[in-house]
């Protein structure tokens, strides 16, 4: 095929001024053809594929596959559209009434009505094992009001329900399935309306499903099935693409991208994505109970030279929770933190903060962290800050600061995005939320702002809410936020149609395979 | 003193690898309770609350006492049953029998390469000491000792695969299925694992053979105009096979810790990469499943290499 080279491929990207990708549509100029199997090299086994049992960001890759959902997001603004529900609307702030899509089935042929909805958001609000009570934790009732018709009574008005219906929340597991279970669940026999079927799930080694032929959206899904084959090293799973033995590879670390790039057979997508590195901070212990070291520590990290060091340039500077291609990205917050070491030498005198004190960072112990560890020390030693990193392994890092043990005063991790924004600040920048790891209490003013951000429907009002929620949290410093990673893929040739979305969970919607 | 039965023999052996296992199941499940982390964090998911992680324990049963928790597992192993993995469901007999034959073949086949190439070259530097076969040998001895094996994998996968396109660089398939892709897909982990075990038998063989050579008896054989051919295969080899298999069943121990970096890198779903993911995940009954099942296999090749060295050598009191 007469095609594009990856040149211009990466000049396009690159050119697009927002940072959004134009994603495979701009250059798949042959029609899409049915058939073959997409072969793709996923990075973690699956924690469960039923989607309230399950807990794991990267289990969406898999589920979005067998699951389809209420609500759909926007690829490249994730606002949310129709899904298995083709409308919704809101009655009043806490009625919020779906309608259904008629004429769609789930695997088993159970088909897919408002009895159904009900019974899986029922399920998802109460059953000891979902993981996804809080999610649902507005809606008091479900009311089936029409054969396709749900009607949700909310017990505080929540607008972030649409987007939240995006995500697990939203995910239609065939009532069926779950009630001819023993246990309950469908951890292992997922049974979905999406565009796969599930076929089989060997443990950290292999995931097959196949073609839905009765899927509702025409045409779709292109190829016969797909296989995932589960290689948690990121290093032998490129290879395994450059190799040949598989077509596509998602969440590739930065440093993987110039490697990969040297096999004419492969091509690399990259797109912005919520995904951010970020210091947590414990506000509650010192240094950072102090605002003005909070602050400081936001003006002393250059962070597009740490994006250029640390990151390969595969990423955009995060000077709040949201990139600049989110539709609620506020440009006037984003500007609060330049880069300013003298500031942030004031600040610290004015707070009285000891020259070269140490301040103990949580931190994890792969060699990627390591990396962006050393840039940051440096960086902070500038200003007479000397952080000190206590490494470990994700999981027990992550539960020390969390957790009850409070280990150090903020932890070098990152923040997976979340379909509507006013969750991303209500787990962390709440009183009681896991990951606010102080506990400590927030402006009440915020706990305001985060609750006006869930009272109306219009995206303007939300747009405006939101700005306050993040003023909030950046005035008061409650993290620093460094970078947006780009999701980085990289596929074989002959995979076509993929596109980046900004939540950086893959989904083929559109892929398709040449011949 | 009259010989045992080597049915008793065997059963004594047994018996006597049961606290064996019990302390081996028990010390590895204290270690996954001891060391931070919490699978119960896993399970309440990304956006947990206290109160969840607190309720899923609960509903888990891993509020329970230590001591309670490993009970449980052990009534369960009593009745042949390794429970399932916390996360997933899996039961771990499924996972293990899935990924016990990925790693047997690629230990198979080191363990042939390490013979078949170790053998020979020890035999040969034996014969003559001190030529240049010898030195060859020795060095080639110290490299495939000090040559980490994840290394030599990577290497052996950039230049075999990559570059020359002959063997696959990833994964790994059913022997039961094809053979002959199973083997294809083995031979690169086999061959970054065999290195030290040809070297392990060069060198151990060399120096017994060379004890052997040198002793009286060999001496007399000489004398009653015995080739050096014979002398060699009828007399020396058979006086070192004691050490030989004693070599051996300590290799195939070590090759199979080998095959949890091996694994890895190779992307391949076998017992290495159970455990590792079951110890990061904490997931205790797939961890406790692979040691169990390991510790199992090591007696197991310990118990067949006493037995042969007592067939081979008769002094060798059972």
């Amino acid at each position: 095929m007469a095609q594009t080279t990856r040149r211009e491929v990466m000049a396009l990207i690159s050119g697009a001024l927002a940072g959004v990708t134009l994603g495979g549509e701009a250059f798949a100029q042959a029609t899409p053809k049915r058939g073959g199997t997409l072969r793709i090299s996923a990075p973690a086994n699956p924690s469960s594929l039923d989607p309230a049992t399950g807990g794991a960001g990267s289990d969406h890759a898999f589920l979005f596959t067998m699951y389809d959902t209420l609500t759909e997001w926007d690829f490249e603004t994730l606002k949310p559209k129709p899904g298995l529900a083709e409308s919704w609307s809101f009655s009043d702030p806490t009625t919020l009434v779906l309608n259904i899509r008629s004429g769609v089935s789930f695997h088993d042929g159970t088909p897919l009505d408002a009895e159904a909805v009900k019974f899986n958001l029922e399920r998802n609000k109460s059953d000891p094992k979902s993981n996804i009570k809080a999610d649902l934790a507005a809606m008091d009732s479900v009311a089936v009001t029409g054969p396709m018709q749900v009607t949700l009574k909310l017990n505080t008005p929540d607008a972030a329900l649409p987007g939240i219906l995006s995500d697990r929340a939203g995910m239609m597991v065939s009532p069926a399935a779950l009630k001819a279970s023993s246990a309950g669940n469908v951890t292992r026999t997922p049974v979905g309306a999406g565009a796969y079927v599930f076929v089989s799930w060997a443990d950290g080694e292999k995931i097959v499903v196949k073609r839905h032929e009765k899927y509702w959206k025409p045409n779709r899904p292109y190829p016969d099935g797909i296989e995932f084959s589960i290689i948690p090293e990121l290093t032998t799973g490129a290879r395994s693409v450059t190799a040949g033995q598989n077509d596509l590879i998602y969440q590739l670390p930065p440093r993987q991208k110039a490697i990969v790039e040297r096999v004419s057979s492969v091509k690399v997508f990259n797109g912005p994505t919520l995904y951010v590195f970020q210091i947590f901070l414990n506000w509650a212990k010192p240094p950072f109970d102090n605002l003005k070291v909070r602050q400081a520590f936001n003006f002393a990290v250059d962070r597009e030279s740490f994006v250029k060091a640390a990151l390969a340039g595969l990423a955009e500077p995060a000077y709040m929770n949201l990139p600049k291609a989110h539709w609620a990205y506020d440009k006037s917050v984003a500007a609060l933190y330049p880069y300013d070491p003298d500031k942030a030498r004031k600040l610290l005198a004015e707070a009285g903060f000891k020259e070269g004190s140490v301040i103990e960072i949580v931190g994890y112990n792969d060699q990627d962290s390591v990396q962006r560890q050393e840039i940051l020390i440096e960086q902070f030693r500038k200003v007479g800050m000397n952080i000190k990193f206590l490494n470990a392994p994700i999981a027990e890092a992550s539960a020390a600061f969390f957790g009850a043990e409070k280990r150090g005063s903020g932890i070098l991790a990152a923040w997976t995005g979340r379909p509507d924004p006013s969750l991303t600040y209500s787990l962390m920048f709440t009183k009681d939320a896991y990951y606010n790891g102080g506990r400590a209490p927030v402006p009440t003013e915020l706990d305001e702002a985060i609750k006006a951000s869930r009272a109306s429907e219009d995206v303007e009002v939300r747009r405006k809410a939101f700005s306050t929620v993040q003023r909030l949290v950046m005035e008061n410093a409650f993290v620093l936020p460094l970078a947006f990673q780009f999701e980085l893929v990289a596929m074989n040739k002959k995979v076509q149609g993929y596109r980046p979305n900004l939540l950086g969970k893959p989904k083929y919607d559109d892929v398709w395979l040449e011949s | 003193m009259a010989r045992r039965s080597p049915v008793r023999v065997i059963g004594g052996r047994l018996l006597q690898a049961l606290p064996v296992i019990l302390l081996a199941t028990f010390i590895v499940f204290a270690l996954l309770k001891l060391v931070p982390g919490d699978i119960a964090v896993t399970l309440a998911g990304d956006n947990a609350t206290d109160a969840r992680i607190t309720e899923i324990r609960k509903v888990y049963g891993l509020d329970r006492p230590f001591l309670v928790q490993y009970g449980a597992w052990l009534a369960n192993v009593v009745q042949g049953d390794l429970s399932q993995s916390l996360l997933t469901g899996e039961k771990v007999a499924t996972s293990i029998s899935r990924a016990f034959p990925n790693t047997l073949l690629i230990v198979i086949i080191a363990l042939v390469l390490a013979l078949v190439t170790g053998i020979p070259m020890g035999v040969i530097a034996a014969i003559k000491p001190n030529g240049w076969v010898d030195k060859t040998v020795s060095m080639v001895a110290s490299l495939g000792v000090a040559i980490p094996g994840f290394w030599l994998a990577m290497i052996l996968v950039a230049e075999i695969s990559l570059k020359l396109n002959w063997l696959p660089a990833t994964g790994a398939k059913s022997f039961s299925v094809s053979p002959i892709e199973a083997i294809r897909h083995a031979l690169l982990p086999g061959i970054a694992i065999a290195a030290y075990g040809m070297a392990e038998v060069a060198r151990q063989l060399r120096g017994s053979l060379l004890e052997v050579l040198s002793s009286q008896y060999v001496r007399t054989l000489h004398a009653k105009g015995l080739s050096m051919t014979r002398i060699l295969w009828q007399h020396g080899l058979k006086n070192v096979s004691v050490n030989l298999f004693t070599i051996i069943s300590l290799l195939v121990n070590r090759m199979l810790a080998a095959t949890v970096v091996i694994e890895a890198v190779f992307a391949i779903p076998g017992l290495g990469s159970l455990i590792v993911r079951g110890a990061i995940q904490r997931d205790f009954p797939i961890v406790q499943g692979v040691v169990f099942t390991m510790v199992i296999v090591v007696i197991l090749v310990n118990l067949i290499a006493d037995l042969l060295c007592a067939a081979v050598d008769p002094r060798i009191e059972q």
